[in-house]
């Protein structure tokens, strides 16, 4: 049921928080009053500066905290009372640091270990396996001992063996941190495979350029609020309310925004849609002065 | 976050700045004088005379509260069985079996008493000195310092290690472990992959460890060691351990030419 393709980008909400507030023993609250709705089949990034609340936020969708007020809804229903392990099912959490999960003394037995906690019959635990390995490319280490492979590779490993579960719904907390260049746009990739096949994924980041790139949505906390929620062309509009928060949008932006005068789209994300936008300017530019002779 | 081993208490107080060393001679000696006196009376007074040190260091009574909680059901136990099975003198009452003499109730009270009063004198000395400062101590009397800097790492490394189990736990959660399954060797099943996990990232963690030292050219031969921060002795220590060792040098005097403090009830 769950190989079928997922339809991408319904209006069918999957996780809403309604006036959530969070507090870590008696210090004062990390989250505060957050309302919002994602819908199935986004792909949202998250974004706010060290200790804005965006891991504790992400924490609350899969039942590891729960609301010190509010409510948090997984397809509408309350999940108040249900444990961490059946909401696992639904939601599949990465964690910053994949050295907090591996312990098996195979990669192929990492990523079983959460589809058979699931208690899935034995062959469709090993389906899920070989498959999670194929989608990250992990196939060649199937032998390995997780442990000490190399900082990427067990990344890896610890996406797919939460991906092994099928969670409808993935978030991951800086999945790209510690990596180059090859190897998140590698990880970005396989990601956004995975958003067209119909999961909901959220990410957790503090680089711009891969929000601009890949995640449509945007989500931005400070200091326990949610300050903006939208679009990511929408977001990336209130340059000044980013700033204000410490984040800078990417280079590519800035200058979009300092050439806009010349006629370039103000809003390009990326170096494609910029030289995209220029090459047109360039284009209707030599049609008026063709025309002009 | 409450973390459970560091016990010290920041306040600023006398007893927090006496020489670490001074307070480490007041627990030795407390401990032998508490060994050898064996009087109900002689206790109570000790058991004041610590709690009056305690709120003259500031101690918060939250703190003086939780020894008595921890230790008094030990205490009391104690002091039940040596009643119950070492009747001496007349008894008192006898139910059953039973005889509880007036004897052996201060004989029990005192072997109590004493508990108590050991942990108060340990416990002022953990909760005025952090563990630097304790450390230090232990490198000044003579401990290698190699050994003092494996005692400070470790005493470091428990915090760390707790939020390490915290995080460890909550990630195999969320692959759909269930953590309260099973009991017994079953449990120590399920808890596996935490346990494993966590020999992993202390392996990973010690040798990272290991190679910041190594960097720092830790251990390196023939070096002399120099101290960023040495302990010295004021006149005020010198004061101090001079009269705690007249005091108990006097109590023990006492003890053993006049008999002061040997009988259960009677002082002398
Ligand atoms: N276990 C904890 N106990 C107490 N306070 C905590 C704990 N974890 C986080 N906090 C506090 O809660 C606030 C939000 O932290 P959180 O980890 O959610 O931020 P974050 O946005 O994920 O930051 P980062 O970008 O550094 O990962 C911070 O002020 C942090 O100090
Ligand atoms: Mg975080």
């Amino acid at each position: 049921m769950a190989d079928e393709p997922m339809s991408s980008q319904t209006d069918t909400i999957c996780l809403e928080t309604r006036d959530l507030w969070f507090a870590y023993g008696d210090n004062p609250p990390a989250l505060r009053g957050i309302s919002l709705t994602i819908r199935a089949g986004d792909f949202v990034g998250l974004v706010g500066q060290n200790g804005s609340g965006k891991t504790t936020l992400a924490k609350h969708f899969n039942g590891l905290l729960r609301p010190t007020q509010g409510q948090v809804l997984l397809y509408g229903q309350d999940i108040r009372d249900r444990p961490v392990g059946e909401l696992a099912r639904t939601v599949g959490y990465v964690f910053q640091n994949p050295d907090h999960q591996i312990f098996s003394a195979t990669t192929r037995e990492e990523i079983a270990f959460g589809p058979r906690n699931l208690g899935l019959e034995e062959a469709e635990v090993q389906r899920r396996t070989e498959q999670a390995m194929e989608h990250f490319d992990l196939t060649e280490y199937a032998d390995h001992q997780p442990a000490v492979l190399g900082f990427g590779l067990r990344r890896k490993v610890s996406i797919a063996a939460v991906y092994s579960m099928r969670p409808q719904i993935l978030i991951l907390d800086e999945p790209t941190a510690g990596l180059d260049w090859h190897c998140t746009h590698d990880l970005m990739e396989r990601l956004t495979a995975l958003h067209r096949q119909g999961h909901t994924i959220i990410l957790i980041t503090h680089d711009m350029r891969l929000i601009a790139q890949y995640t449509p949505r945007c989500m931005v906390l400070r200091e326990g609020k949610l300050l903006l929620y939208d679009d990511t062309r929408k977001v990336f509009e209130h340059c000044d309310l980013l700033r204000e928060t410490h984040i800078e949008l990417p280079q590519v932006c800035e200058l979009a925004r300092e050439l806009a005068p010349i006629g370039v789209r103000r809003d390009a994300l990326t170096v494609p849609e910029l030289c995209d936008s220029y090459a047109d300017l360039i284009a209707r530019r030599e049609v008026t002065n063709a025309g002009g002779h | 976050m409450q973390v459970g081993i560091d016990l010290f208490v920041l306040r600023k107080s006398w007893l927090h700045e006496i020489d670490p060393r001074v307070k480490l001679f007041f627990v030795a000696v407390s401990i032998i004088i508490l060994l050898v006196f064996k009087n109900i009376f002689f206790m109570l007074t000790a058991l004041v005379l610590l709690h009056l040190l305690h709120w003259s260091a500031k101690i918060p009574r939250d703190r003086i509260l939780f020894v008595w909680k921890t230790l008094m059901p030990v205490a009391i136990l104690i002091c039940v069985l040596w009643v119950v099975f070492y009747p001496a003198g007349d008894p008192l009452i006898q139910i059953w079996m039973v005889k509880i003499t007036l004897v052996s109730l201060a004989q029990g009270a005192v072997l109590g008493l004493r508990i108590m009063t050991m942990a108060f004198v340990v416990f002022a000395w953990l909760y005025s000195t952090d563990q630097p400062s304790i450390v230090r101590s232990l490198v000044k009397l003579k401990m290698p310092f190699e050994w003092g800097l494996i005692l400070a790492l470790a005493l470091r490394y428990i915090p760390t290690f707790q939020g390490m189990y915290a995080v460890i736990s909550e990630a195999q959660q969320a692959r759909a472990l269930n953590i309260s399954e099973g009991k017994g060797f079953g449990r120590v099943r399920t808890l596996m992959p935490i346990f494993v996990a966590m020999v992993i990232s202390a392996l990973r963690a010690s040798d990272q460890l290991a190679r910041a030292l190594e960097a720092r050219a830790f251990g390196a031969h023939g070096v002399e060691r120099t101290y960023l921060r040495d302990i010295s002795f004021r006149p005020l220590d010198w004061v101090f351990t001079f009269a705690i060792f007249a005091t108990a040098l006097l109590l023990l005097y006492l003890n053993f030419r006049y008999g002061f403090g040997r009988q259960p009830i009677s002082l002398f």
